[in-house]
């Protein structure tokens, strides 16, 4: 059977247009359509809608949202609108909405909106995770990519990789994905993007259906053509996308680590024990982010490396850190370099490794952690 | 700015992460400084540099100091004021320290580096150059005023000969003299099964000198704080001298033939 729709718009021209695609879309029934929103609330229910698209452009739909909902408890309620706005699609994904869309659509939009939002509707109370490290060769992107993965499968939600190490990202070498599109392009088109077509810049990683990545650049003289605000709003709705949303970056303080780590619900600092000066590097580093107040709740710590890989070591680095320690990771270089050579993750392949068994007890931390407004 | 003779600068960069910079850095510019020449090392690797880590030195001024003094008076400056030294037997050189505090690195600026640099090149035979592993804007600066940039590299697994590729690609698109750019390759402590001839022809160039795998020689020489030159009895060490000696034309140059041709399909294939 058909999706049966019913379209709330205001503008006459606009419900026209919007008619005809929706008429034109395979497995879609146009069923009623109406410029106020007061008519479809009184006279919706007899066709039996599947899908509501409410034009929230007219400010007091907004406020009626609450009670489409109440009215249409079988039907799945689409937002659309002129313009992407996080601050407002968070109110209306709160106030009951499944999802946002973007007018005029495509019949392509069209479909994937309701594929996307249809089972489980926007992200709300999404998380995203900042990973910052001093310096480079932390095994970051090790971690981000096997705890992505760990995020996917134990929580069954929607997780987006961003590779934002603008100049030596790894993360498509580590999934071994031939990205169509990158971070360059996600943040040039984002003025213009929803989140049903910013999702399409994120490759899928194969056989993992909840997991995609958003691939760093191809060349590093492309990391100058990312502007900061226009990545801060594309993770924003990157968070309307994805219930988790990890954030890789370069190492050190600049532009994009600093903006990454002030958007994030949370930021993890990364270092590998190799014998050098790296816990003097994260002493020096957690004094940085000690300037936010809620730094204690707001900044974790994870050393990969460690060895012994046990409880009384990690006891040890913290008194030394003087921080608490949020996971310790064992030296598994052989199978992580192994797994990364064929675009494989350790979690994956080894699922009862001491670094499966650390990145999982991580993935748990994570999950339990309180989500933000977006 | 003065007229006269102006020394050389050396450029230890590389695309990825603990490869080996710093150990390098030092002990070129240990060797240089046992060979009598007047040498300066300077920290660029502003936020989280480790020579005086390394040294074990404490310095009392750093180059966020020189950084605040060229920018008010750009006529009056001389670096030499803001250098500490290290000295180990026969071994003395000046270091320009990075800054203790991590506002300070994070608010230098380019032109001001490149005004330290210069003012250091009038007064140093050397100035060997420590950075961090990325095109920043300091890091082009560095390129643009080197005699020699010591591009170094590790075999290690795809991500990083990957980064190799690109940092290699993009130095050369530059538009810098082949001559300038010399590859040198970091065994480290590599457990690696990628061979060495096939990440040369991928790319396209023989690395310039080899450092053996010395992980032992390598971690005491950190923990001590004494450049490995200094002990003169290890192969690490003795490569080390050999590089050195090449850069001073003591040694007898042998041009090796641009690589090419096939990679071997497996390692390949990441970079079509």
């Amino acid at each position: 059977m058909d999706y049966q729709v019913i379209l709330i718009e205001n503008n006459r021209v606009m419900l026209e247009r919007l008619s005809t695609v929706i008429q034109r879309t395979k497995g879609f029934s146009l069923v009623a359509r109406y410029q106020r929103a007061g008519d479809a609330l009184g006279q919706g229910a007899v066709f039996k809608p599947h899908i509501i698209l409410l034009d929230i452009d007219v400010g007091e739909n907004r406020g009626l949202i609450h009670e489409f909902a109440e009215a249409f408890q079988n039907a799945a309620i689409l937002c659309i609108s002129n313009h992407w706005d996080s601050d407002g699609a968070s109110e209306v994904v709160k106030a009951g909405a499944k999802g946002y869309l973007i007018k005029p659509f495509s019949s392509e939009e069209l479909v994937d909106a309701v594929g996307t939002f249809g089972k489980s509707g926007m992200a709300f109370g999404s998380k995203s995770l900042a990973f910052f490290s001093p310096k480079g060769k932390s095994g970051k992107t090790t971690l981000i990519a096997n705890l992505a993965l760990s995020l996917a499968q134990k929580s069954g939600e929607p997780v987006g990789i961003i590779d934002a190490d603008l100049q030596f990202g790894d993360m498509a070498v580590f999934f071994n994905l031939t990205p169509k599109s990158t971070i360059v392009e996600a943040t040039r088109d984002i003025k213009f993007l929803s989140p049903i077509t910013l999702n399409s810049y994120f490759v899928p990683v194969p056989e993992m259906e909840n997991l995609r990545v958003l691939c760093g650049t191809r060349k590093p003289e492309y990391a100058e053509l990312v502007n900061i605000q226009s990545f801060e709003e594309m993770v924003r709705m990157a968070l309307s996308l994805y219930r988790y949303v990890l954030i890789d970056l370069p190492p050190g303080f600049n532009p994009i680590s600093v903006a990454a780590a002030e958007l994030a619900t949370k930021t993890y600092m990364i270092a590998m024990m190799s014998g050098g000066f790296e816990l003097v590097h994260m002493r020096r580093a957690i004094e940085i982010f000690k300037a936010w107040p809620d730094f204690k709740t707001r900044l974790g710590t994870i050393l990969t490396r460690v060895s012994p890989c046990n409880s009384a070591e990690r006891k040890r680095l913290e008194s030394i850190l003087e921080y608490p320690i949020s996971a310790i990771l064992p030296n598994e270089y052989i199978l992580v370099s192994a797994a990364a050579n064929k675009g494989r993750m350790a979690v994956d392949i080894q699922p009862n490794t001491e670094l499966s068994i650390n990145i999982n007890k991580l993935s748990d931390d994570i999950i339990g952690l309180q989500g933000m407004r977006w | 700015m003065e007229e006269g003779r102006r020394g050389s600068i050396i450029d230890v960069f590389s695309t990825a992460s603990a490869v080996g910079k710093t150990l390098i850095g030092i002990n070129m510019a240990a060797e240089l400084s046992s060979q009598g020449y007047d040498v300066c090392l300077a920290d660029v690797d502003l936020q989280f540099g480790d020579i005086c880590n390394y040294l074990h030195l404490m310095p009392e001024r750093t180059i966020a100091d020189a950084a605040r003094a060229v920018k008010e008076a750009p006529e009056s400056f001389d670096a030499r004021e803001f250098l500490d030294v290290y000295r180990c037997d026969d071994i003395s050189f000046s270091v320009l320290a990075a800054p203790i505090r991590l506002d300070e690195a994070y608010n230098i600026e380019a032109t001001s580096v490149q005004n330290i640099l210069q003012n250091l090149q009038f007064n140093f035979d050397f100035v060997v150059v420590d950075t961090t592993s990325a095109f920043s804007e300091i890091n082009l600066m560095v390129m643009d005023m080197s005699t020699i940039i010591t591009f170094l590299g590790i075999v290690d697994f795809i991500p990083t000969i990957k980064n190799m590729k690109i940092g290699c690609d993009t130095i050369r698109g530059l538009g810098y003299e082949d001559s300038k750019i010399r590859l040198v390759l970091n065994r480290s402590n590599s457990q690696t099964k990628i061979e060495l001839g096939d990440v040369e022809k991928l790319l396209g160039d023989h690395f310039y000198h080899v450092l053996p795998n010395d992980f032992e020689a390598a971690r005491d020489s950190i923990m001590t704080g004494v450049p490995l030159v200094h002990t003169r009895n290890t192969a690490l060490a003795g490569a080390m001298r050999e590089l050195v000696a090449r850069y001073t034309n003591q040694a007898v140059e042998q041009v090796p033939e641009k690589r090419g041709g096939g990679v071997s399909s497996w390692l390949g294939r990441f970079f079509n």
